[in-house]
């Protein structure tokens, strides 16, 4: 159908549309109209994808020197195929519309072994990759430093784009990483060695080169061709290349102390924590090494690389690793900690030295990308609270709006079980994990939904740790036996090959009519990546509130930084954290609109408005004083009732006009005033 | 401690939010919108059986009641099976009193089997002693939806084409237990044309709309009793033939109930044909009866099929009773309340129009013209007045 969204014509390759989209798209336009950033949540299931691309799309052809290139950043390798192919329908939907010839160009980067064609992208109108092509400055450089700045910047999914921002800054040093830098810095050396036997004029050149200094960087970035990459901060592209690195073999010297230093610093038996300064004035003093020549490890690295003309660039990840981290290092004095640990947390009695340089600022590697191109959206299903992404992240967005979904039956429910039948409240929280009540009301609750709940359901515990201790004591207490009676049990282990084994089975189990269980842990691999639509997740529990495991240095020291930077308590950002992977796993067994599934949050702290509070609108709306604080046996009675109800036969036709509609329908009057409900603004 | 999920009183049951029942729906609260829902299923449920299609009118039909451990669930009172069984003993007294010439056969299924009950049969009365008798036995383990389907199967196919082949399962268990892969065994009941339905006790379950999708058939889920009740009658109405189904002209006899007067000397009474098999005997020796026209054997009852020369045996009153499927009723026209304030019984948000003689109706009584009379009473009455 063609849309008229705020006075632009908007191509939409479906008969139906859901109001929400409409609702959306409206929000999207005022965004680009105003050139500026937005986070927008929307439910899952509802055609995010399909009206940000229409939306955008059509944006392009209306105005086209206003908005030039669309890049759409997705997580994972499915997802950006799915975004494919809504694109294509859309394409052919304007073919068959306009009648003109698609003279559209898209692009689509999944994987190495379709890997892009440099050139291609500039004219490219949509490019569609993961967020690491952008985000991680190791791969931005190759991929999307000459994207126009006059580009929309969609990243979808993008809950935890705070973390993946600062994993793409973070470096971690063991000593199997030094050996293979060891390893690679003696290949170098031959190499330039036997270079200099055969070919001396090319090193020279090198040389003379550096001695220019980074000019030809500088230009570019100054004219406003590149994407401004986080490791190569502004000030070194107007110097030269220090003379202490400039010939090769120095150069080469100079890793290899900086390698002795670093293996030096792992010999420790405690755990040392410094900034950035302290590590400075720390390796000048042993070393005897400047701040300046590190920072420009990393530039002068890659010079060298190309004048060896060494084609395999993987072999040498360990060294680029290294030189990356030295930049880093001597870059930023703020944002940054170094942790260096004798051991894992886990496996405290192994000696396994890790040098952790850790960032604790998304936003230093964001910033580029904010700075630089004109509309940023960042969206995702599950988003709340809005307000904390731009605090995080820092940037200034100019529409922030939160969707609902509308229903024409009530097709999610989420409960709150806080107690069990013996009225011991059910908690994971630290002082009562441990309670022998509160594992067995864990385990009858189990047992109950097993007993009314369809095919599949998915749980998920706050760890593997705590997973696993329950577990063996439901086997001990004789629980897990009787759930088997009812449905089959699979546990998703940090294995990943089991874990997809597991995976496989509980599908087979459930289509087939057997039933089964899967226990998983939220933050895994189950709880972020892998949908249960339908039979595959008539209900998911959440066994506690995920909060991250607080005794860990890193995360101390990141909350520390929170706190002073960004003036956001620790305790705030720790309950956001865990309600947005609680979110996130419910989430799972909702994949539109068609779909039902049970939600039931087993921890009496979910009732509390803090935390009930941060979970996005479109769950929280349904949540009522009548689904606070259950005992089992009340959860129970509600989820029969509810999963009775969800039975009932449920045709398109009973959603049109309400949830789904016509062209006709969506520009009554009255219809519009209701849509107009949808967007929260925050 | 372990609870043990059997509940042995009607106190110690679930709660049951009787006030919610009452609960008025504004905003279009949950119950509101589902059951607006239901009530445009049974709107189009009778504007379904409008139109001309071919009945399948001689039915096959074999049920299956799961007997597993979840048929001691107390959801239904007094408990499922004894629930189950009572509506089944009305169903199939219904069922042949709507399709007279049809047969019915039950299956149970529990601990990991399936068994035979009563095999196809065209008389009630043994039917529902089995299921009488049935009431006590024991619910344990788990169901086996292929082992029942798999009895049942092997019946119906040496059906002959004309008849429809259709299983009904009555499923409380959210589980089966299955010995093979039950996807191969969907594809031969869809070969075989069997349509299989399920009426689901507890909840959806994804096994049994794959079976009901594939095979033409329809998934319930029931709601509480009276809803249960709704989705038993449904199925006592046959259902569409397919187009591929064969056509072919059966041989039937219609016998005349013939009694020897009493002041006839020669009569003598005699056995009735379908008493020589069974053991319990019944009335035995009786003076008059249905007399095959082909072979002259002696039947009390009918519909029959003769013992002796194969012949299906009717009574025309019984070929009439089917007779309002093939031409029902027209859909009564839908309008508003407002424009026919202070007509008769209208309670309702909508009332219904008879498209011959424009009378009006509500809702209930649309259903119940539709459902039971299949014939407009404003209609009749004017017929005979005129």
């Amino acid at each position: 159908m063609k849309l008229n969204i705020d006075g632009l014509l908007v191509y939409f390759p479906y008969d139906y549309i859901y109001p929400e989209q409409y609702s959306y798209m409206l929000e999207l336009k005022r965004t680009l109209d105003a050139k500026g950033h937005g986070v927008l949540e929307m439910p899952s299931g509802t055609g995010k994808t399909i009206s940000l691309l229409s939306l955008i799309v059509a944006y392009q052809r209306t105005y086209p020197l206003e908005v030039t290139k669309l890049i759409y950043c997705s997580r994972t390798v499915p997802e950006i195929e799915k975004v494919i192919e809504e694109l294509r329908k859309l394409m052919e939907f304007y073919t068959k519309e306009t009648g003109e010839k698609n003279n559209f160009l898209a692009l689509a980067l999944s994987s190495r072994k379709n890997l892009c064609i440099h050139p291609e992208i500039l004219h490219a109108n949509i490019v569609v990759y993961s967020y690491h092509y952008l985000l991680d400055p190791k791969i931005a450089d190759l991929v999307s430093k000459e994207l126009a700045k006059k580009s929309v910047v969609v990243f979808d999914e993008a809950h935890n784009i705070d973390n993946v921002c600062i994993d793409s800054m973070s470096v971690n040093i063991t000593r199997r990483t030094l050996d293979r830098c060891q390893t690679n810095v003696e290949t170098l050396q031959n190499t330039i060695q036997r270079i200099k036997e055969t070919d001396a004029a090319k090193l020279r050149e090198e040389y003379r080169r550096l001695v220019e200094g980074l000019k030809e960087a500088n230009v570019a970035r100054e004219t406003d061709i590149y994407l401004s990459n986080p490791v190569l901060p502004d000030e070194i592209l107007q110097e030269a290349v220090p003379g202490s690195i400039r010939t090769a073999e120095h150069f080469v010297g100079f890793l290899k102390r900086f390698l002795e230093y670093l293996k030096a610093r792992l010999r420790i038996h405690h755990v040392v924590q410094e900034s950035s300064p302290q590590f400075l004035k720390d390796i000048y003093e042993k070393v005897c090494i400047d701040r300046k020549p590190l920072r420009f490890c990393a530039e002068r690295l890659r010079s060298l690389l190309r004048t060896l003309e060494i084609a395999d660039i993987a072999d040498f990840s360990a060294v680029t690793l290294i030189s990356n981290f030295a930049t880093l290092v001597s870059t930023y004095s703020k944002g940054f900690t170094i942790i260096i640990e004798p051991f894992e947390d886990k496996t405290p009695t192994i000696v396994n030295p890790v040098l952790h340089f850790s960032c604790m600022d998304p936003s230093i590697a964001i910033k580029p990308v904010f700075e630089r191109f004109q509309s940023v959206i960042i969206t995702s299903g599950t988003l709340s609270p809005l307000d904390i992404y731009p605090r995080i992240l820092d940037f200034r967005p100019v529409t922030m709006a939160s969707f609902t979904m509308t229903l024409a039956r009530t097709c999610l429910c989420p409960l709150i079980v806080g107690r069990g039948n013996d009225q011991v409240a059910m908690s994971s929280k630290f002082e009562t994990r441990e309670d022998f009540a509160v594992i067995r009301n864990y385990g009858n609750l189990l047992l109950e939904m097993s007993a009314i709940v369809p095919d599949g359901i998915v749980a998920f515990f706050t760890s593997y740790v705590y997973m696993e201790n329950i577990v063996a004591s439901w086997y001990e207490q004789g629980i897990l036996e009787n759930i088997q009676r009812n449905k089959l049990i699979f546990i998703e282990t940090q294995d990943a090959a089991e874990t997809s084994m597991a995976l496989e089975k509980y599908q087979e189990a459930c289509e087939n009519g057997r039933g089964a269980i899967l226990l998983s842990v939220a933050r895994g691999k189950v709880s972020e990546g892998i949908d249960f639509v339908h039979h595959f997740g008539r209900a998911v529990i959440m066994f506690g509130v995920p909060y991250v495991y607080t005794q860990s240095r890193i995360l101390k020291a990141r909350l520390e930084y929170l706190r002073d930077q960004f003036q956001i308590r620790e305790n705030d950002f720790l309950t956001f954290d865990a309600m947005r992977h609680a979110a996130q796993c419910v989430g799972r067994a909702i994949r539109g609109k068609t779909d039902y599934g049970l939600m039931i949050f087993a921890d009496k702290r979910y009732a509390r408005a803090d935390k009930r509070g941060k979970l996005p609108r479109w769950i929280q709306e349904h949540i009522t004083d009548g689904s606070l604080n259950l005992t089992i046996d009340e959860t129970v009675q509600l989820s029969k009732h509810f999963l009775r109800q969800m039975a009932q036969p449920f045709r398109r036709e009973d959603q049109l006009g309400l949830s789904l509609l016509t062209l006709e329908q969506l520009q009554s009057e009255e219809m519009l005033q209701k849509i107009s409900q949808i967007a929260q603004q925050v | 401690m372990d609870e043990e999920p059997e509940r042995a009183k009607r106190w110690e049951g679930g709660y049951e939010r009787t006030w919610e029942v009452l609960k008025e729906d504004e905003s279009g609260s949950l119950r509101a919108t589902v059951e607006d829902i239901l009530f445009q299923a049974k709107r189009k449920r009778v504007f379904e059986s409008h139109g001309q299609v071919r009945l399948g009118m001689m039915r096959h039909l074999y049920v299956v009641i799961d007997s597993s451990r979840t048929m001691e669930d107390q959801d239904l009172k007094p408990n499922r099976l004894t629930s189950t069984l009572k509506l089944m003993e009305y169903f199939v007294e219904e069922y042949f009193d709507q399709n007279p010439i049809s047969q019915i056969g039950i299956i149970t299924t529990k601990n990991k089997r399936a068994e035979k009950l009563t095999d196809l049969a065209g008389n009630p009365k043994k039917h529902i002693a089995a299921m009488k008798k049935a009431v006590n036995s024991m619910c344990v383990g788990e169901p086996s939806l292929y082992n029942a389907l798999n009895i049942a199967m092997q019946t119906l196919k040496h059906m002959p084409g004309h008849t429809s082949r259709e299983i009904l399962v009555i499923f409380s268990s959210l589980t089966t237990c299955d010995p093979a892969n039950i996807y191969d065994l969907i594809k031969t009941l869809k070969a075989l044309k069997i349509r299989v339905s399920v009426i689901g006790l507890s909840a959806e379950v994804r096994v049994c709309t794959v079976l009901t999708r594939e095979t033409g058939g329809n998934y319930n889920v029931i709601l509480d009793e009276s809803h249960f009740k709704e989705l038993l009658m449904y199925h006592v109405k046959p259902p569409p033939a397919s187009s591929s189904s064969e056509c072919s002209l059966i041989r039937m006899g219609f016998p005349q109930h013939i009694i020897a007067s009493l002041s006839d000397q020669d009569a003598k009474p005699s056995f009735s044909m379908s008493h020589l098999e069974s053991s319990d005997g019944g009335p035995g020796l009786t003076l008059g009866g249905y007399y095959c026209p082909q072979c002259r054997a002696k039947y009390t009852e009918l519909p029959v099929e003769c013992k002796v020369c194969g012949l299906t045996l009717v009574s025309a009153p019984h070929l009439a009773r089917s007779f309002h499927h093939l031409f029902p009723l027209d859909a009564f026209q839908e309008h508003p309340l407002e424009e026919h304030k202070g007509d008769r019984c209208a309670y309702t948000i909508k009332v219904f129009t008879c498209p011959a003689c424009s009378s009006v109706f509500c809702t209930d009584c649309d259903l119940f013209i539709h459902d039971t009379l299949h014939c407009c009473p404003s209609c009749i009455h004017r017929q005979g007045t005129s």
